[in-house]
């Protein structure tokens, strides 16, 4: 089999699977939405300077656990970094090639 | 007799192809920050990647997982390293698991050298991370100096002999017999008393299930006794030790019964009613008296009942009513058998309070609770409780006593000892009671003196709970602030008072008039210096023997072959005896399974080409048969050289420092290693590498 | 990549602590072992710990080298993700059918390089961390994880093929199916573990809607150096706390809950915790609010005494309430039983819940073991065989058999690795008629 054959192959199986899967794609394809526009916000608000997270709930509008969540998913992957404290809290910086 | 040629050629096989190119692998571990947070891994590993023969030199997060072990097989088998060095946590804990990585990659596992990072630096820098850093840098250079000087050694392999020794009759001992037997392993069990059970003999129902004590007991010692693979001696205890795991020779005293096995029942109740002596009862702590010749207690295993020559006078009074199965001489007799392991199961003893603690041994009214539990049991059906001749309404039991000592707050014992402990089956012991009390006894009112209700286990908070309901009255101090038991007034209806400032009635001061005092004493190791010498085992600071770690190592002691069961190792119930002594079984089972033991090769070396035979390792070696001299035939001539016995030797280095000819070294651990690594340590650190 | 069928001498459920020692203690006396973890990894509960009561060793020392072990070990088969779906009785043995989900990832070809959960653009709630963490959909369980092999979860997937495409050993496979695995065993040994209280269980301490209340979990993965924040933070906003409580009996004790039972556990790995907090945090008060300190293993007692002497406050008292003031500080409502039962309100910046412990699956359909009223598997027996369940063959180890902390749950590992031992021999006397003399060991391996 060549490898244009299995690359055909491959995407006509996945398309198969998210037929089959409709409902979690679907579900799955909303939560990413809402995720990266939260991410957006919290990248604009970061932009010039790190932030905590009370500051950036501040700023959005969206509750603090929730921007926790998200500095927290996005530290993990890179995405944003830890640069210090600012009272009792953490200042988060985005990582300079971030993209949303 | 051997020629010296003979011995030089097993030296070579040990020794490596010369030749042979040195690639060190060296690995930092984080140790998940406890390293990581003091010391600056990055940096050590990339100073030590500039040290001669290490071709890798790596840090991880944490070496002893998954990926950090692949690391290091990949390492040995990708890029030819064949040295590894990995600082970490301490050997104990981790030395071993490296040296399986090693090996599974093809490696000799002693071509492995363990640095300590963390207990030896990082945890004990006070946050100096330049310090810990140089530190690190210079321990980790020792260890790649030693790491050249490495050689590969084969562990000592001996035969296990299929039978273990159990000492101990309980029901700790009981059970690890059992398990090891139906194993396939012979036991033998030795127990100090004539009468087989130990303590739990003692008790009526238990928690957490109200079985009765004596009846499981019967059933498991009937099945021990039955196990083709057990051998049981009572009266017998033991007297030395030699030899080492999977092959020692221990040597039991074992004492006369005095009455032989075929005398029939009738008879020794009419020989134990014509025993003019009478001694406190132990089974009954001292409550009832018994004969010099007795049994502990009706339908005790053996049934057979013995002499006590400490007591007994020989008066003969039991040999009128049948002399002939009754010999009121003690013979005792020394033998000895070869065991591969050795489970102690030596068993707790109860606290015994101070003359005075609490009244004890001043005022009749006070008891402990094992006591209680035998009060209770003679009182039988009886219909109201009586003690000293006076009808009991009132009792409070004291939790706590002899154990949760605290320093400058309780008077330590004789020797200076303070029970800092929890002894764990008091509280639930004493709950279990108050209700028997409660229930037998409707008009009797139970006051119940404590700290903290620790029923922990399960079905333990039942008891708790059931005494609330039954009206246990309940009363809580302070350890600073503990309760004093004195006498009432004259005139008081009762004899004596409790006084306690409770905290359940903002610390009011409250005087509780009772009948009975009963004091829940904790659990203390039996007193068994002997055999912890004999056997080189060490207790802890709380005097129970100790384990090698709680988690990885429970139930195995510092000896190789020596493992605990049961309370001789701390206080537990029943249910974690029994638990902690299939455990030991089990252990067991897994060094003598296999019919091989493996042991450390770390043992002293002789080089018999400089070996002039003059004696002085012999001499200054505390091991007995470690090492000797023996005579040997060079080119004719009959020679003395010294000769180790890997088994005996535990490589403690004594002979190395008094040969005067340098023929000796032990194995793992040699002079040019040593020398290598003062070496290293002491070496200049290059100026960049010191410093930020 | 295991076969369709397998014989061993024993199955052990769950690859917890419990489940590891057992599996390890049989296979050192030459058994053969399966075991089966339901889990993409094993480790259980206490691979998720941060160090642990009483020797204060970080969790994963004592954890990842006992779970690289039993990978590691020549008698032991390890299945992961794997679930018993039947089991049924032949001669005296047992024959399990076993489900093996699909990962969705190539076993053999994975290498953990974790590039697979990078290119996922989707973060979901990560259980290890109790949801206060994130995953991808695809992800390698976790860093200590064993084995190191990529999972994904189908049920939160997006379908996109982003994983597929940067995998460098083309280990993604999104044709795998649900296998059918046949193991005959002769014996097994149960060591399903434990769940905790869910932090939603109690209505009066704010029924899991107040964000810096939290499970004791949650604040072993606070404590961890692997944990979500890096550091000890509250999940409301990220504030390093200056003032913790510690609830205790959250959960047990608790008659209102169905839960009479003490959990064993949680006094003392809230004073460990409380000590972890003062090492972190040096600066913060931590309270622990108790009703009875249970501290009564192998050298707890001197922990507990350790612990007030460091200046931890130890307040007797039962929390009646748990509310929050405008800026989302908890305030507990608490009796204090040592001033008369006075009744005063304290406020904190972090409320941990000393959660208790509950049966976390009941084998009794499956497996026709009974479980207690506790939920916990019956032990007709408990003094004298606390691991011998009510059906000959069938063990039972660890919290699995009601609470208890792990240096219990090794024990009774061995203990009911003995057991089988036993039971395994006297079936091979039985069947191949034979005297019981040391010798015969060999008979057992076959
Ligand atoms: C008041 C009280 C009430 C209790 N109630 C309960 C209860 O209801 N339920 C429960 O589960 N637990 C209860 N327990 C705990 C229970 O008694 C113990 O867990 C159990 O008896 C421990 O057994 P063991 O075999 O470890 O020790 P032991 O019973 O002490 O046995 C040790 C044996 O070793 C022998 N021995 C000692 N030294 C030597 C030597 N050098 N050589 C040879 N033999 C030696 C001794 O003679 C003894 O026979 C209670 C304890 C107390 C104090
Ligand atoms: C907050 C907290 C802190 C603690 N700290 C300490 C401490 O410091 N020191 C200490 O000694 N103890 C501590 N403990 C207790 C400790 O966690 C437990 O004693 C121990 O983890 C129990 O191990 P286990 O193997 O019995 O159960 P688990 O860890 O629950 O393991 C059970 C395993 O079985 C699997 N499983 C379940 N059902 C199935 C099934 N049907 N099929 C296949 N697999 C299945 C599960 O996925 C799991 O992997 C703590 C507990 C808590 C809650
Ligand atoms: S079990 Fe209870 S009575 Fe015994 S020492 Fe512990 S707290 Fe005190």
């Amino acid at each position: 089999m060549n490898g244009k054959e299995e690359a055909k192959k491959r995407t006509q199986l996945l398309k198969r699977l998210r037929e089959e899967h409709k409902d979690t794609v679907a579900r799955t394809q909303a939560l990413l939405k809402e995720q990266n526009a939260i991410r957006k916000q919290i990248c604009q608000v970061m932009r010039d300077a790190p932030k905590t997270v009370p500051e950036v709930a501040e700023a959005t509008g969206l509750p603090a656990s929730q921007v926790l969540w998200h500095v927290t998913a996005m530290k993990k992957y890179n995405l944003v970094v830890e640069t210090g404290m600012c009272g009792e809290y953490y200042l988060y910086r985005r990582v300079e090639e971030t993209k949303i | 007799m051997p020629e010296t040629s003979e011995i030089r050629r097993q030296k070579d096989s040990q020794s490596n192809p010369q030749g042979e190119e040195i690639r060190i692998g060296v690995y930092t571990c984080h140790c998940g920050g406890n390293i990581s947070d003091v010391v600056r891994c990055e940096k050590v590993a990339k100073v030590l990647s500039e040290m001669p023969n290490v071709v890798v030199s790596r840090t991880h997060m944490a070496m002893c997982s998954d990926a950090g072990q692949a690391m290091v097989e990949e390492d040995i088998r990708e890029r030819g390293v064949n040295r590894v060095v990995i600082g970490a946590c301490a050997p104990s804990l981790h030395e071993q698991t490296f040296r399986r990585t090693v090996a599974r990659a093809g490696l000799n596992p002693y071509l492995y050298y363990h640095v300590c990072l963390r207990e030896q630096d990082s945890w004990v820098s006070g946050g100096d991370c330049e310090g810990a850093t140089e530190k690190a840098i210079r321990l980790m250079a020792a260890g790649i100096a030693k790491a050249r000087h490495l050689k590969a050694l084969d562990p000592i392999r001996l035969d296990a002999k299929q039978r273990a020794l159990v000492i101990g009759g309980g029901v700790a001992g009981l059970r690890s017999a059992w398990d090891i037997a139906r194993r396939g392993i012979q036991v033998t069990l030795i127990e100090k008393s004539p009468f087989l059970g130990g303590r739990m003999a003692q008790l009526e129902t238990t928690f957490p299930a109200g079985e009765t004590a004596r009846e499981l007991l019967h059933d498991l010692i009937e099945r021990v006794l039955a196990h083709p693979n057990v051998t049981v001696h009572t009266r017998a205890e033991l007297v030395g030790v030699r030899g080492y795991v999977g092959d020692f020779h221990v040597q039991i005293r074992r004492q006369s019964r005095g009455v032989s096995d075929d005398f029939a029942q009738a008879q020794a109740e009419a020989a134990i009613a014509a025993c003019p002596v009478e001694v406190p009862d132990e089974f009954n702590y001292g409550l009832t008296t018994r004969k010099a010749i007795y049994r502990a207690y009706p339908g005790c295993t053996p049934a057979t009942p013995a002499i006590d020559w400490e007591n007994c006078t020989l008066c003969g009074k039991c040999l009128q009513v049948n002399g002939q199965g009754i010999d009121l001489e003690n013979k005792p007799e020394t033998f000895e058998i070869n065991v591969g392991a050795v489970v102690v199961a030596t068993g707790f003893r109860p606290y015994e309070p101070r003359q005075g603690e609490y009244g004890y041994g001043e005022f009749p009214e006070v008891v402990t609770l094992p006591q209680l539990i035998r009060l209770l049991a003679l009182a039988g059906e009886s219909e109201g409780l009586e003690w000293n001749g006076h009808p009991v309404r009132n009792i409070a039991m004291i939790h706590c006593v002899g154990s949760r000592q605290i320093e400058g707050i309780h008077e330590p014992q004789p020797d200076g000892q303070v029970n800092d402990y929890c002894s764990r089956v008091c509280c639930t012991a004493t709950l279990h009671l108050a209700n028997e009390l409660r229930g037998r006894f409707p008009n009797v009112n139970v006051f119940d003196v404590y700290q903290d209700i620790r029923t922990y286990g399960r079905g333990h908070e039942d008891y708790y709970t059931q005494a609330s309901a039954n009206m246990v009255r309940f009363l809580r101090f302070h350890a600073e602030e503990p309760p004093e038991v004195v006498p009432a007034p004259d005139g008081d209806s009762c004899p004596v008072l409790v006084k306690i400032k409770d905290y359940l009635t903002w610390g009011e001061e409250i005087e509780v008039p009772v009948d009975l005092v009963v004091l829940a004493v904790g659990i203390m190791p039996r007193p068994i210096d002997d055999l912890i010498k004999m056997l080189k085992i060490s207790p802890g600071t709380d005097r129970f023997l100790l384990e090698v770690h709680p988690k990885l190592r429970p139930v195995e002691t510092a000896v190789p072959g020596i493992v605990l069961a049961g309370t001789a190792q701390g206080p537990m119930n029943i249910q974690e005896s029994c638990a902690a002594a299939s455990a030991a079984a089990a252990k067991v089972a897994v060094l003598l399974g296999q019919g091989l033991v493996e042991l450390e090769p770390f043992v002293a070396r002789v080089d018999p080409e400089r070996c002039r035979g003059s004696g002085q390792c012999v001499e200054v070696c505390c091991y007995e048969d470690a090492i000797s001299l023996q005579t040997f035939s060079v080119n004719g001539r009959e020679v003395q050289r010294a000769v180790v016995t890997p088994a005996n030797c535990t490589g403690c280095g004594a002979c190395v420092s008094a040969c005067p000819n340098r023929a000796i070294d032990v194995q793992g651990w040699t002079l040019e290693q040593y020398e290598a690594m003062v070496d290293a340590i002491a070496a200049d650190l290059p100026a960049s590498e010191v410093g930020v | 990549m295991a076969s369709d069928k397998l014989r061993v001498d024993a199955l052990v459920v769950g690859g917890g602590i419990a489940g590891m020692q057992s599996a390890l203690d049989l296979a050192d006396q030459g058994y053969q072992v399966a075991l089966v973890e339901k889990e993409a990894s094993i480790g259980g509960k206490m691979i998720a710990l941060s160090k642990v009561f009483p020797t204060l060793d970080c969790c994963s020392c004592i954890t990842t080298p006992k779970m690289s072990a039993v990978a590691h070990h020549r008698n032991i088969h390890l299945l992961t993700y794997c679930e018993v779906q039947s089991i049924r009785e032949n001669g005296g043995g047992f024959v399990a059918q076993v489900l093996k989900k699909p990962r969705y990832v190539n076993e053999d070809l994975c290498t953990g390089c974790r590039q697979c959960e990078y290119a996922c653009p989707i973060d979901l709630p990560d259980p290890f961390d109790r949801g206060y963490g994130a995953h991808r959909a695809i992800r390698v369980p976790f860093s200590t994880a064993v084995p190191q092999i990529a999972v994904l979860d189908i049920e939160n997937c997006l379908l996109c093929g982003k994983c597929e495409q940067v995998c460098p050993v083309s280990a993604v496979d999104f044709t795998q199916t649900p296998q059918q695995l046949e193991i005959e065993a002769g014996s097994i040994v149960l060591a399903t573990g434990y769940e905790v209280t869910p932090r939603d269980a109690k209505k009066e301490y704010g029924g899991g809607k107040l964000p810096n209340v939290i499970d004791a979990l949650f604040m072993e993965r606070l404590l961890a150096p692997t944990g979500p924040y890096g550091h000890v933070l509250r999940p409301g906003d990220g504030k390093e706390p200056e003032s913790i409580a510690y609830v205790q009996c959250a959960g047990s004790r608790d008659q209102t809950l169905g839960v009479p039972y003490c959990s064993r556990v949680c006094c003392m790995y809230a004073i460990k915790q409380a000590m972890l907090i003062s090492g972190a945090l040096p600066l913060a008060d931590v309270t622990i609010y108790y009703m009875d300190i249970r501290t009564f293993g192998k050298g707890y007692e001197q922990f507990y005494q350790n612990a007030k002497a460091m200046g931890i406050e130890f307040v007797k008292g039962k929390v009646a309430r748990i509310t929050e003031d405008e800026n989302q500080n908890p305030i507990v409502r608490v009796e204090l039983i040592d001033e008369g039962s006075r009744v005063v309100e304290r406020t904190h910046d972090l409320v941990v819940l000393s959660v208790g412990m509950l049966p976390r699956y009941n084998p009794q359909p499956l497996y026709g073991v009974p479980v207690a009223d506790d939920g916990f598997v019956e032990v007709p027996s408990p003094n004298i065989s606390p691991c011998v369940t009510d059906r000959p063959g069938i063990f039972v180890t660890g919290t699995a058999a009601g609470p208890m902390d792990i240096v219990d749950s090794i024990m009774t590992a061995g203990a009911a690795a003995s057991e089988a031992a036993a039971y395994l021999r006297a079936r091979k006397s039985a069947s191949s008629v034979s005297t019981t003399t040391g010798k015969e060991r060999e008979l057992v391996y076959a």
